[in-house]
């Protein structure tokens, strides 16, 4: 069940002391200090309503953080002259309900940010395109629109899409919750083989089994605050320790 | 089978209603002893009225044997030459006094409808254009967080939207136009565009903030800026979406650039009005007139369902 890898010790991502308050009085995120290295793969569960989608959202600026400090890859997120769109571009996110961009063919999806956004020669663009597409199982269905895809298919489209920048981190949030049970294996299985090759990633997700199998920590929040931040033997397997936690476990699984 | 003789039967149902409408209308005019006469038209649609060839200045006039009229001038100008005479009017060898007729010759041109409906065809044309151009701007300034282009973007709607058209057109013709000294066309088209772009504005405000909040945040999670997000994710499928709508409202534009007729601009609707006065043709005028706007809007509407179909296959 272990397989941890070894770190090189250098930080990723840094939260410290990250707050959220809505503008209507509503308290998102709590403190949340903690520290995500380069390679490592760090899965957060918790019940909804508890601010793991907040928080993985402060981490590429789709949410902003009302204090705080947030450094990703050295540079501080919310600085006065932090360019958030260069800062994007080395972090990918898959969403729940996929957003792929329907009016473009799976591969166009693919293309799109490489071109416009680093201006990349288009041939060499179409070239990692399809490679990327054929990595995640999709290169018979190239010039497909999305809306002809099953949701399995869509998911696996918008990883390649997010990886298509190259990214050195990858944020996924529930990535596999809009899915019907059968397509969920097909999305874990390119998950886990990114994280096989060393990819940086921080899963929101309520697959325990991915949880435990892939995680190198387990963080477990409720209600806006990181409760439990532990290696996934001492999330499943001593739960006796978080009486919460427990609540939690044995009301999902 | 049955089905099919079932719809056959509304068809006929339908042809034989339309039928009975053209007989009513018909009959009604002959109840007030209108007396058709189609032939009047005609004129105002293909012109052959033949062209006078008139003399510039005292000349002699010579006729050879292909019967072109050669007109040599007293005062040395170069000879004129008139090759195309369908009816001569001079013999050979006569002297010719400045302003006499020569000759005429055949023509064919377009008629008074004709260019009046090119020139609602060209101020349509030009004002689609800028409404377009304007209603894009005005939509983008609408969602913007920033007060000052959102206040100044709800307040051209509003101001446009509550006031007449009609009133628009004397105002920027009277007002705007002896200030910056416009012409009739383009205080026509100013009009005619600063109030279509309200509308487009609105259309495409509600076709934006249609697409899901989710396609921005994946543009803008792949590091794309604001303005590249929209131009390539989101106002695709905004202008895709509001394809309906935005037919109707440039329909809207061809039939309300009729009201550009009050500056004497000679659109279809001015040139119908002249073309009545000269013929008293009332009923015939007006009818082709409406079959005319009715030719420009079933084009525009057929053209934007093409565009529709087209777009259509990715979903």
């Amino acid at each position: 069940m272990t397989n941890k890898k070894k770190y090189e010790g250098n930080d990723m991502i840094v939260t410290v002391d990250v707050d959220k308050i809505y503008p209507n009085g509503c308290h998102a995120l709590k403190k949340v200090t903690t520290n995500i290295q380069r390679g490592e793969v760090v899965v957060i569960i918790g019940p909804s309503g508890s601010g793991k989608s907040t928080y993985l959202r402060t981490l590429n600026q789709l949410e902003t953080i009302t204090s705080g400090e947030i450094i990703v890859d050295g540079v501080k997120m919310y600085g006065g002259e932090t360019n958030i769109n260069k800062l994007r571009e080395n972090i990918g996110m898959v969403f729940q309900s996929f957003n792929l961009f329907p009016h473009l063919s799976v591969k166009e999806n693919v293309m799109l940010a490489p071109l416009k956004v680093t201006g990349r020669s288009k041939a060499e663009v179409i070239l990692e395109a399809e490679a990327l597409l054929t990595r995640v199982g999709l290169a018979e269905k190239m010039d497909i629109y999305p809306s002809h895809l099953s949701g399995g298919q869509q998911q696996r489209v918008a990883i390649a899409r997010a990886l298509a920048m190259k990214p050195d981190m990858m944020l996924f949030d529930e990535p596999t919750s809009a899915l019907d049970p059968e397509m969920v294996g097909e999305v874990l299985d390119v998950m886990k083989s990114l994280a096989a090759e060393g990819m940086t990633m921080v899963v929101v997700t309520h697959e325990m089994g991915f949880a435990n199998e892939v995680a190198d920590r387990v963080i477990f929040m409720e209600d806006g605050a990181l409760l439990v931040d532990d290696i996934p033997e001492n999330i499943f397997g001593k739960v006796a320790n978080h009486p919460r936690l427990q609540k939690f476990l044995s009301n999902i699984l | 089978m049955n089905e099919k003789s079932n719809k056959l039967k509304w068809h006929l149902l339908f042809i034989f209603t339309i039928g009975l409408l053209a007989a009513g209308i018909y009959s009604a005019s002959q109840s007030i002893n209108y007396k058709w006469q189609w032939h009047l038209v005609w004129p105002y649609i293909v012109d052959t009225a033949p062209i006078d060839i008139i003399a510039q200045s005292d000349a002699s006039a010579a006729i050879n044997a292909e019967g072109e009229i050669t007109l040599t001038y007293d005062n040395g100008d170069p000879d004129t030459i008139i090759t195309n005479a369908s009816e001569v009017l001079v013999y050979d060898g006569d002297l010719i006094f400045e302003g006499d007729l020569v000759a005429r010759s055949e023509s064919i041109k377009s008629g008074l409808l004709i260019d009046g409906l090119y020139m609602t065809l060209k101020i349509s044309v030009i004002s689609l254009f800028f409404s377009i151009v304007i209603g894009l701007m005005t939509a983008l300034m609408r969602i913007s967080d920033n007060p000052f282009s959102k206040n100044l973007s709800i307040l051209y709607i509003e101001v446009i939207r509550g006031t007449p058209l009609l009133v628009q057109i004397f105002i920027v013709y009277f007002f705007l136009g002896t200030i910056f000294d416009l012409d009739r066309f383009t205080a026509g088209v100013v009009a005619l565009s600063v109030f279509t772009g309200a509308y487009v504005a609105e259309i495409l405000r509600s076709g934006i903030q249609s697409i899901s909040a989710g396609q921005m945040e994946a543009a803008r999670s792949l590091g794309m800026t604001y303005p590249k997000a929209m131009m390539y994710v989101i106002l695709p499928q905004a202008f895709k979406r509001t394809l309906p709508p935005m037919a109707g409202q440039l329909i809207n534009l061809i039939k309300d650039s009729s009201l550009v007729s009050v500056i004497s601009i000679t659109d279809l609707t001015k040139a119908g009005r002249e073309v009545v006065s000269g013929s008293f043709a009332t009923f015939e005028v007006w009818f082709t007139v409406a079959a005319l706007y009715l030719l420009l809007t079933s084009t525009l509407s057929w053209a934007i369902q093409r565009i529709e179909k087209r777009l259509a296959t990715n979903d």
